[in-house]
């Protein structure tokens, strides 16, 4: 048996190689990105692309702040669309958070008659074309004068996370074990009670999962933000994209810097969830 | 009487009438609806009621920077948009990128997962690496891919150079440019494919193998009717979602390519974009989101059938 | 023809010993049964013997062919496993004959063996449908039919029945038994029922942590267990224990002390015997338990605590100086609380030492 295991052995150790040179493929355009993010200009266009060179943290005090010639320094505004992007992403994801999380408990417990229909339309309209949307969604903004505000692109994002916290927030719930509930209701508890005391205590993680996703899925939101949004509320991606959008000469260094400050947070969200991921990416439609 | 008193609120001429209001609301039978009101209203206020408003908008001849009152045209902005032959032509080319890229990502994902199917050290580490693509924001992977493209200082030009002393620029070309993207596309869902076949390989009981092992199966053998029953619905789910989020693509071919050189990555969302905010056409913009709508529904619901024989499938 | 030899098989997993030392021989017309409790290596055993599972001292043969260092795809063993593990996109008919593939079977031969399988096992009517469509008891017999339909070097059942519901089970038994009985290969059972492994073993092989107790014929390990585990392992109800000391032996009377009160057995009965003062195990089957004093041992004055009505009879929970004793009796429950007098013959009693092996009686003539 011995001869076997050595053999398996080695299979694992090919294995092993194979997946670290796959992953090494599919992480290096983020690593060169933020490789970039630490070169000077002329370090950033040389030809052969530079693998060595001697880092700068220079590119990422130019994504916040202008050094005019005669050395004054003023802020570029780019914190202001950092900040904008958290702001409205963490208050979008709450509200839909809080409604969906109930909208999903009553579709899991209390099945209205044709539940299945309302969760699909529910679930197209998150499938749907953002394109289909926007336009009566930017003529009635238009007309509201919501355009271009907070309130506007906040409410739009609720909206465009609700469907995905209910589907997720009802995939949490079907896996529980509804005797539990049944048993608090045995026990002289009312719906209310059992809702807060017993069944969202036994989903808190799938809460946090499901809040964290919905917060990457809004940061990185692109057209509705392009469209939606105003100077004052720009949000990182519009931002971003808006630097590359012309013809001359993209400053990459820190386009670069930008770019890598905007990924932490999805690297660090990337890596909590990873046994949330496929339910996650799949709106909660497949959880094994 | 009694159905009534159940049916609707009771009158408000008493004092408790605040408070019977709220029971009447929070009586059992009427649990779910409550529950469910908010999430519905907000969703037929955001997505539904602007989904009507662009139906109506399809039938007229709107246009959005125009004061002109729109007139009537019945179905003659879906029978215009349907005998376009550049509509056809995004249709042709959303197709041709739908259909490569997401085979790619098939075929790819499916690799993947056969790859980590097994354990080895550090796996959780590098399965990291791999998913991180998924989960980034199309403007950050579009950065990535025009700086890796660009003829000047990417990389791609820069290899390609050293064969041929010139510097490459893919996305010139419209074949380079769809290829450009096709690629683009493929590394950041592949792993999405890889996620799904991979729930699938981990679902398929150890003893199944084993069994074969004492069958004296064929490691072929094995794979044909062990491993493949045990992934094949998933792989059913990867190709519809991925059709579904490619079909739609707007964002990632936008920012690489905005739809050139020519039109030749212009997609059918590109050019509804294009119809919508640069030529102000509205109303067919309108029809033309609703054709998309159409296709997304259609494969919505086949989705969704096969979600729900799944679960069926897997109850039993 | 060829035998199944074990020697000296164990198997460790990190520093937990799985299995110790298992020797054993199984003839190829012979069924022998693992039984044990969950836990007791029965099941690594019966892995180790497919190529399951690596051994990690010891070795496995067929005839004289030793398999220890083969992969179970070399060493050509049919295996039914317990979760059944039908093969799910396949019909019932795939099922059973995929195993012969590998054997090179022409496609007559197949069709020749599917038949008789399928009529031994009536699967006649579901050949052509899936697992999934098929019910739990449906499943069990397709497990074993891809089993059975093999000419392998041994056939290995791992808990065959236990997933079906108790009528299911007592069919199965019957018709597993009828179809081991036409197999001329070393087979081998594991399950954790005594009830299946005395009706369906040849012999029995009682397992516990890791280690084989006592291996023989059914009836023999029920008359005469080796020690107190297997004692109060097979038989139900449970063979009453009463643990005591041993106070005078002489070659005509034995006196032990139990529950604080002198107990005197006729010493003739015993071939061997313990020294005065060492603890003992006394020990009979409630089923050698009657009310009333025409008997050899009487246990007097025995207060009722518990009755179970198992229908013909009663099982009877007493208590005898704060020892439990059980008693089967005919009929009628006595009721709980009631005093009565418990009779045992002699012949029913067996003694284990301090260690708890039994001690020779001289009746089994040598044979212990």
């Amino acid at each position: 048996m011995s001869g076997s295991f050595r053999k398996h052995d080695q299979a694992s150790k090919l294995r092993a190689a194979c997946a670290w040179i796959v992953g090494g493929i599919y992480f290096a355009p983020v690593f060169w990105i933020i490789l970039t993010a630490f070169k000077t200009r002329a370090d950033a266009l040389a030809i052969p692309p530079k693998l060595f060179f001697s880092p700068t943290l220079d590119n990422f005090h130019a994504v916040f702040f202008n050094v005019s010639s005669t050395g004054d320094v003023t802020g570029t505004g780019v914190w202001l669309y950092f900040a904008n992007s958290a702001f409205i992403a963490i208050t979008s994801v709450l509200l839909a958070l809080v409604i969906g999380t109930l909208a999903a408990y009553a579709f899991s417990r209390y099945p209205l008659k044709g539940n299945d229909t309302y969760l699909f339309v529910i679930l197209t309209t998150r499938m749907l074309p953002p394109i289909v949307v926007i336009i009566p969604i930017f003529l009635m903004f238009r007309v509201t004068g919501l355009s271009g505000s907070y309130l506007g692109i906040i409410l739009l994002y609720t909206g465009f996370n609700l469907p995905f916290s209910i589907w997720m927030m009802k995939s949490f719930f079907d896996d529980l074990n509804p005797e539990v509930e049944d048993s608090a209701r045995m026990d002289g508890s009312g719906d209310w009670t059992v809702l807060g005391r017993i069944a969202l205590p036994q989903v808190l993680a799938g809460l946090a999962a499901t809040a964290v996703f919905a917060l990457i899925l809004t940061w990185n939101e692109f057209i509705f933000a392009l469209l939606l949004t105003g100077t004052e509320t720009r949000t990182v991606p519009v931002a971003i994209a808006s630097t590359i959008g012309g013809e001359i000469g993209v400053h990459w260094g820190k386009l670069s810097a930008m770019v890598s400050l905007f990924l932490i947070p999805v690297f660090i969200v990337t890596f909590a969830l990873q046994n949330q991921l496929l339910r996650g990416v799949t709106f909660g439609t497949v959880r094994k | 009487m009694v159905m009534q008193t159940s049916v609707l609120p009771p009158a408000f001429t008493e004092k408790a009438d605040a408070r019977g209001l709220l029971q009447w609301i929070n009586a059992p039978e009427r649990r779910g609806p409550l529950l469910v009101a908010p999430a519905l209203a907000t969703l037929f206020l955001i997505n539904i009621l602007p989904l009507l408003w662009s139906f109506g908008l399809s039938f007229f001849n709107y246009r959005a920077n125009r004061q002109a009152l729109p007139r009537f045209k019945g179905l003659e902005n879906y029978a215009d948009l349907l005998t376009d032959d550049r509509v056809w032509e995004r249709f042709v080319t959303t197709g041709l990128i739908v259909s490569s890229s997401v085979a790619l990502q098939l075929m790819i994902g499916f690799g993947l997962a056969l790859l980590f199917a097994k354990n080895f050290p550090m796996r959780r580490l590098v399965l990291m690496l791999v998913l991180t693509p998924m989960m980034l924001s199309f403007v950050s992977v579009a950065i990535f891919f025009k700086l890796f493209y660009d003829p000047t200082l990417g990389i791609l030009s820069w290899f390609v150079s050293l064969f041929t002393g010139e510097s490459f620029a893919l996305l010139s070309t419209p074949q380079g440019a769809i290829l450009g993207i096709v690629v683009a596309d493929a590394w950041m869902w592949s792993p999405f494919v890889m996620l799904l076949v991979l729930a699938g390989l981990v679902s398929v009981p150890g003893y199944l193998y084993e069994a074969a092992e004492i069958d004296r199966a064929s490691a072929w053998t094995r794979f044909r009717t062990i491993t493949f029953p045990y992934v094949k619905s998933l792989l059913l789910l990867a190709l519809l979602f991925r059709t579904i989020e490619t079909f739609k693509t707007f964002d990632l071919v936008f920012l690489i390519t905005e739809g050139g050189p020519g039109s030749s990555t212009e997609t059918i969302a590109i050019y509804a974009y294009r119809l919508g905010f640069q030529f102000f056409r509205t109303s067919e913009a309108s029809a033309l989101a609703y054709m998309i709508l159409f296709v997304v529904i259609v494969l919505t619901s086949i989705y969704l059938y096969v979600v729900k024989r799944r679960n069926a499938a897997e109850e039993v | 023809m060829s035998i199944l030899t074990l020697e000296g098989l164990s198997k460790n997993f990190g520093s937990f010993a799985a299995v110790k030392d298992v020797s054993m021989a199984v003839q190829p017309d012979e069924v022998l049964c693992l039984l044990g409790p969950s836990g007791c290596g029965k099941t690594t055993t019966l892995r180790m013997i497919a190529g399951l599972e690596s051994a990690t001292r010891g070795s496995v043969a067929f005839g004289d062919q030793e398999v220890t260092g083969l992969p179970a795809r070399q060493r050509d063993v049919a295996m039914a496993f317990q979760f059944y593990a039908l093969y799910p996109d396949l019909t019932v008919a795939e099922n059973l004959v995929y195993p012969l593939k590998a054997e090179k079977a022409t496609a007559d031969e197949c069709a020749q063996r599917l038949n008789r399988i399928s009529d031994i096992l009536q699967l006649g009517t579901i050949l052509h449908r899936h697992p999934h469509q098929l019910s739990e008891g449906e499943k069990q017999r397709v497990a074993v039919g891809r089993c059975v339909i093999r000419a392998p070097n041994a056939f290995l059942f791992d808990e065959p029945l236990s997933r079906l519901d108790a009528k299911l089970r007592d069919e199965m038994r019957g018709s597993i038994r009828k179809i081991l009985a036409t197999l001329d290969k070393p087979t081998v059972i594991v399950t954790h029922d005594q009830l299946e492994a005395m009706t369906m073993g040849d012999r029995i092989a009682v397992m516990r942590e890791g280690k084989v107790e006592q291996i023989g014929r059914p009836q023999d390990v029920f008359d005469r267990p080796c020690n107190t585990f297997v004692a109060g392992f097979i038989g139900t109800p449970q063979m009453n224990l009463l643990e005591g000391q041993c106070k005078a032996v002489s070659e005509t009377e034995v006196i032990l002390e139990l529950g604080g009160e002198a107990l005197v057995l006729p010493g003739n009965r015993f071939a061997e015997l313990t020294e005065n003062g060492e603890k003992i195990t006394l020990a009979f089957r409630p089923r050698a338990v009657s009310p009333g004093h025409a008997a050899d041992v009487i246990f007097e004055n025995a207060k009722v605590v518990l009755t179970e009505n198992m229908g013909a009879e009663t099982l009877v929970h007493a208590e005898w100086n704060d020892l439990p004793i059980r008693m089967l009796a005919q009929g009628n429950c006595r009721d709980v609380g009631t005093c009565l007098d418990l009779g045992v013959s002699v012949d029913a009693l067996t003694l284990f030492n301090r260690v708890g092996l039994r001690l020779a009686l001289k009746s089994d003539g040598g044979r212990h």
